[in-house]
C-alpha cells in the first residue's frame, strides 16, 4: 500500500513535470500580458443626449464618407440612404422610438458602445478585436479569421459582417481612429452634429457633463442616470434619454461585464493552468499502473489460451 | 445468443456496396458545395445573418456533433481510469468514431470561418488571446484532432503496415508500436486532458453571450453540463455505432459490454440531470420551465428526451434486449444533442428582428460532412481491424499478437 502510494506520487510528479515543461509558456505569457480590462484614465468616448437630437441624420452620411462606406439605399428603393439596422454598410444609425400610445418618443444613436471590458475583445481568439490607445475598440483585418464570435458575444449586437463578400470584414464604429489625430480632431459624427447632441471627449469629462445635465433637470432623464456608466462593466460611449433605455435597444445589463464573468469561471476551473497540469499528472500516475497490468495480462494470455475466461471471471 | 467480444477484426466485405456509394455521393456533394461557398460569400449560400451569425456549421457540426464524437475519450476513461477492462475490445471503434465526429466538426468549421487564410497566425503565439474561450477551443480541439486522436487511431494502421511483405514497413510498424507502448500513459493522458478542456469550454463559449441566452440555459455551470453531456453522448454514439454494426455485419451481441455501457450512460445522465436541476433551482430559474412559452417547451422536451431513456435503461430487461437498448439510446442521444444545440441557437435571442433557419445549401453541406464520416467509417472497418468480434468470428490471420495491446 505504502509503496504503491509512493509510486503514484512519483508518477504524479514525473507527469506534472512533463506537462509543466510543455506548457510553461502558457501561464507565464498570461501573467505577463498587461491587464486591459480596466478603465484607462484617458479613455475616449461619446456622449449622446437623445433629448438634444433632432433626428436630422447628418451624422450618418458623415460617417459613411469618413469610413469610405457605400450608402445603404435598400430601405428607400434606391433613392436615398435608408438603412433599417446597423449592417455591413452602416456603422452609425439614428433610430426613432415611438411608444405604442404615440406620445413618448426618442431618437437613438446606435453604434459601438466601446465597452471598458468588451465581450468582443475578450472573445476574439486572435486579438483582431482589441483595445487601441484610449480604450477605443479597434478591429484588425490581418488577424481576423471571420469566426464571428464577436457577433455572438456583443450584448448590444453591434459588430456586423460582410455576408456577401469572399473577403469579408467585421464592420463597426472605431471612433474614427483612422483620422482622429491626423486629419481630424474628432469623429465625423460629432463634428457635423448641429445641436451637439453627440459630443466627443474623455469619458471622465463626458460622464461629469452628463451628471451635470441630470442635476440641472432632476426627473427629466430616465431614472436620473446615464446609460453606460455601469452597464456591462461600463461603456465609453454614454447615452442620456428621457425614455426607458431598454426601449432604445439598450438592454438591462449588470454591473459586471460578461467578459469578467466568463474570466471568473475560467479562472475558477483552470487556476492559471494548474488544474490541467495536475489532472494530467494524476492520469499518468493511474494509467501507468493499469498499463503495466494490461501488458502483463496480454503477455500471459499469449502463452496460455485463457484470455477470455480470465477476463470475464 | 449472447457472445463475448474479444478482439478486433477486419470485415471481409466488398467496399463499394450501395450504402457506401450513397454516403460517398452525399459527402462529395457536400464538399463540392463547400468549395462553391469558398468562392461566394457566406450570405449567398447560408441563412446566417448579423443576429444569428452562428448556425448549423458551428452549433450543430461543432458544438453538438463533437460531443457525439467524445466516445473515444469517454470509453477510454472507463477502461483506463475506472479499470473496466471489458471495454478494451471496443476501444478501436470508440476512438474511430471520435476521429470522425471531430473530423466533421473541423471540416464544418473550416468552411464556416470567413477569413480562413488568417489561420496561419495561429502559429504565432503573440497573436493568441489567452482570455478567449474560443481560442482555447480552437487550439485544444485542433491539437486533439490533429495529434492525439490520430495517435489513438494508429494501432489498426500499424497492423496493416505490419502485414505487408515489405520488411522495411514491418520494421517501421513495430518500431512505432514499441514507442507507443513505452509512452502510452503519457500519450493517453493528453487524450484525456484535451477533450476535458475543450468540451467544457464549448459551454463557456455561450456564457460570454450573457443575457442573450435564455436563463433556462444560461448558467456558469455550462462548462460542467457540456462536459458531462459529452460523456453521455460519447457513450451513446459508441453504443449506437456498435449496435448498428453488430446488426449489419452479424458481429454477435456482447450483452455485458453494451449493457454496462448503457448502465454507465444512464447513471451519468442522472448526475447530469441532478446538476442541471440543482443549478436551476439555485438560480431561481426553475419556474421558467413551466411558463409554456417556446423556451419552456424546448426545455421540457429536452428534459423528457434525456430523463425517460435514462430511467428505462436502468432496467436490466430494457438494457439487455438489443431493440429496446437501441431505441432508448437513440432517444437519449437526440435529447443530448438537443441540449448541446439549444443554448447556441434556439435559446439565443439577439437584439432586434432577426430570424434564422438554415438554407437547404447549408443543410446539404452539413449532411455531406456527416455522410463523409459514415463513408470513411465504412472504408475503415473494411480495411483495418476495428470492429470487435467474438472468438468464433476471429479468423486465424487476424491473430496479430504484437498489436493486440492497443
Amino acid at each position: 500500500m505504502d509503496a504503491n502510494r509512493r509510486e503514484i506520487l512519483k508518477a504524479l510528479m514525473g507527469g506534472s513535470a512533463v506537462a509543466a515543461l510543455a506548457t510553461t509558456g502558457l501561464p507565464l505569457a498570461t501573467q505577463a500580458k498587461p491587464e486591459k480590462f480596466e478603465l484607462e484614465p484617458d479613455a475616449l468616448g461619446l456622449l449622446y443626449d437623445a433629448t438634444k437630437c433632432i433626428g436630422c441624420r447628418a451624422c450618418m452620411p458623415a460617417c459613411q464618407n469618413a469610413n469610405g462606406l457605400a450608402a445603404d439605399v435598400g430601405g428607400s428603393g434606391g433613392l436615398y440612404m435608408q438603412p433599417d439596422t446597423l449592417n455591413a454598410h452602416t456603422k452609425n444609425l439614428i433610430k426613432l422610438y415611438v411608444a405604442a400610445d404615440g406620445h413618448e418618443r426618442s431618437f437613438m444613436k446606435q453604434q459601438c458602445m466601446h465597452c471598458v471590458d468588451p465581450a468582443c475583445v475578450s472573445g476574439c481568439p486572435m486579438e483582431a478585436l482589441h483595445k487601441e490607445p484610449h480604450g477605443v475598440v479597434g478591429w484588425s483585418s490581418t488577424l481576423c479569421i471571420g469566426c464571428r464570435y464577436c457577433q455572438v458575444a456583443c450584448p448590444f449586437n453591434i459588430p456586423k459582417f460582410e455576408w456577401d463578400k469572399v473577403n469579408p470584414k467585421i464592420v463597426k464604429c472605431e471612433l474614427c481612429r483612422h483620422i482622429v489625430g491626423s486629419t481630424a480632431t474628432e469623429p465625423a459624427c460629432t463634428k457635423v452634429c448641429p445641436t451637439h447632441a453627440v459630443i466627443y471627449g474623455k469619458r471622465s469629462d463626458l460622464l461629469a457633463e452628463a451628471k451635470r445635465r441630470i442635476k440641472e433637470k432632476p426627473g427629466f432623464y430616465f431614472e436620473d442616470r446615464v446609460y453606460g456608466e455601469f452597464e456591462a462593466g461600463g461603456t465609453q460611449c454614454l447615452v442620456l434619454s428621457h425614455v426607458d433605455y431598454s426601449n432604445l435597444g439598450l438592454p438591462k445589463l449588470g454591473k459586471e461585464s460578461p467578459a469578467a464573468q466568463t474570466r471568473k469561471v475560467s479562472d475558477f476551473v483552470y487556476r492559471g493552468f494548474l488544474t490541467p497540469v495536475v489532472v494530467y499528472g494524476g492520469i499518468v500516475a493511474i494509467v501507468r499502473n493499469r498499463w503495466k497490468e494490461h501488458l502483463e495480462h496480454a503477455g500471459h494470455s499469449d502463452s496460455g489460451e485463457t484470455h477470455g475466461e480470465e477476463k470475464r471471471a | 445468443m449472447t457472445e463475448h467480444w474479444e478482439r478486433c477484426i477486419r470485415l471481409k466485405e466488398p467496399l463499394k456496396t450501395r450504402p457506401f456509394l450513397i454516403f460517398a455521393g452525399i459527402a462529395g456533394l457536400g464538399l463540392l458545395l463547400g468549395l462553391y461557398r469558398e468562392v461566394t460569400g457566406l450570405g449567398y449560400v447560408t441563412g446566417l445573418n448579423d443576429g444569428y451569425s452562428w448556425g448549423l456549421f458551428k452549433n450543430w457540426n461543432v458544438t453538438a456533433l463533437t460531443a457525439l464524437g467524445s466516445g473515444g475519450y469517454a470509453v477510454a476513461v472507463l477502461a483506463w481510469i475506472f479499470n473496466e477492462k471489458r471495454f478494451h475490445p471496443i476501444m478501436r471503434t470508440a476512438v474511430l468514431t471520435s476521429l470522425l465526429g471531430y473530423g466533421t466538426g473541423m471540416l464544418a468549421l473550416g468552411f464556416d470561418v470567413g477569413r480562413p487564410w488568417n489561420f496561419v497566425w495561429l502559429a504565432d503565439p503573440r497573436t493568441w488571446n489567452h482570455y478567449s474561450v474560443l481560442w482555447e477551443v480552437a487550439v485544444c480541439m485542433t491539437a486533439y484532432f490533429m495529434l492525439a486522436l490520430d495517435v489513438e487511431n494508429m494501432p489498426p494502421f500499424l497492423e496493416f503496415l505490419y502485414k505487408s511483405n515489405d520488411p522495411k514497413k514491418k520494421d517501421l510498424a513495430l518500431r512505432i508500436f514499441r514507442f507507443m507502448q513505452r509512452t502510452f500513459p503519457f500519450g493517453i493522458a493528453i487524450a484525456f486532458v484535451l477533450p476535458s478542456m475543450h468540451q467544457s469550454s464549448l459551454g463557456s463559449l455561450m456564457y460570454l453571450a450573457g443575457p442573450r441566452v435564455h436563463p433556462l440555459w444560461q448558467t456558469p455551470m455550462l462548462p460542467l453540463l457540456y462536459l458531462l453531456m459529452a460523456y453521455i453522448l460519447g457513450f451513446a454514439c459508441v453504443l449506437l455505432v456498435l449496435a448498428l454494426s453488430a446488426y449489419s455485419w452479424n458481429l454477435g451481441w456482447d450483452k455485458e459490454i453494451l449493457g454496462r455501457l448503457a448502465q454507465v450512460m444512464s447513471w451519468t445522465t442522472l448526475i447530469w440531470l441532478a446538476v442541471r436541476f440543482a443549478d436551476l433551482s439555485y438560480r431561481g430559474a426553475l419556474g421558467l420551465a413551466l411558463t409554456f412559452d417556446k423556451f419552456s417547451i424546448y426545455f421540457l422536451a429536452e428534459t423528457a428526451l434525456i430523463l425517460v431513456p435514462s430511467l428505462m435503461l436502468l432496467l436490466r430487461a430494457q438494457r439487455e434486449a438489443p431493440g429496446s437498448l437501441f431505441r432508448w439510446t437513440f432517444l437519449m442521444a437526440l435529447g443530448g444533442l438537443f441540449y448541446r444545440f439549444t443554448p447556441t441557437t434556439l435559446a439565443f435571442s439577439p437584439l432586434g428582428d432577426y430570424r434564422y433557419f438554415p438554407s437547404s445549401f447549408e443543410i446539404l453541406m452539413s449532411i455531406g460532412f456527416t455522410a463523409l464520416a459514415v463513408a470513411v467509417f465504412l472504408y475503415a472497418v473494411k480495411t483495418f481491424a476495428i470492429l470487435p468480434a467474438s472468438r468464433g468470428k476471429i479468423a486465424a490471420e487476424e491473430a496479430m499478437r504484437p498489436f493486440d495491446t492497443l
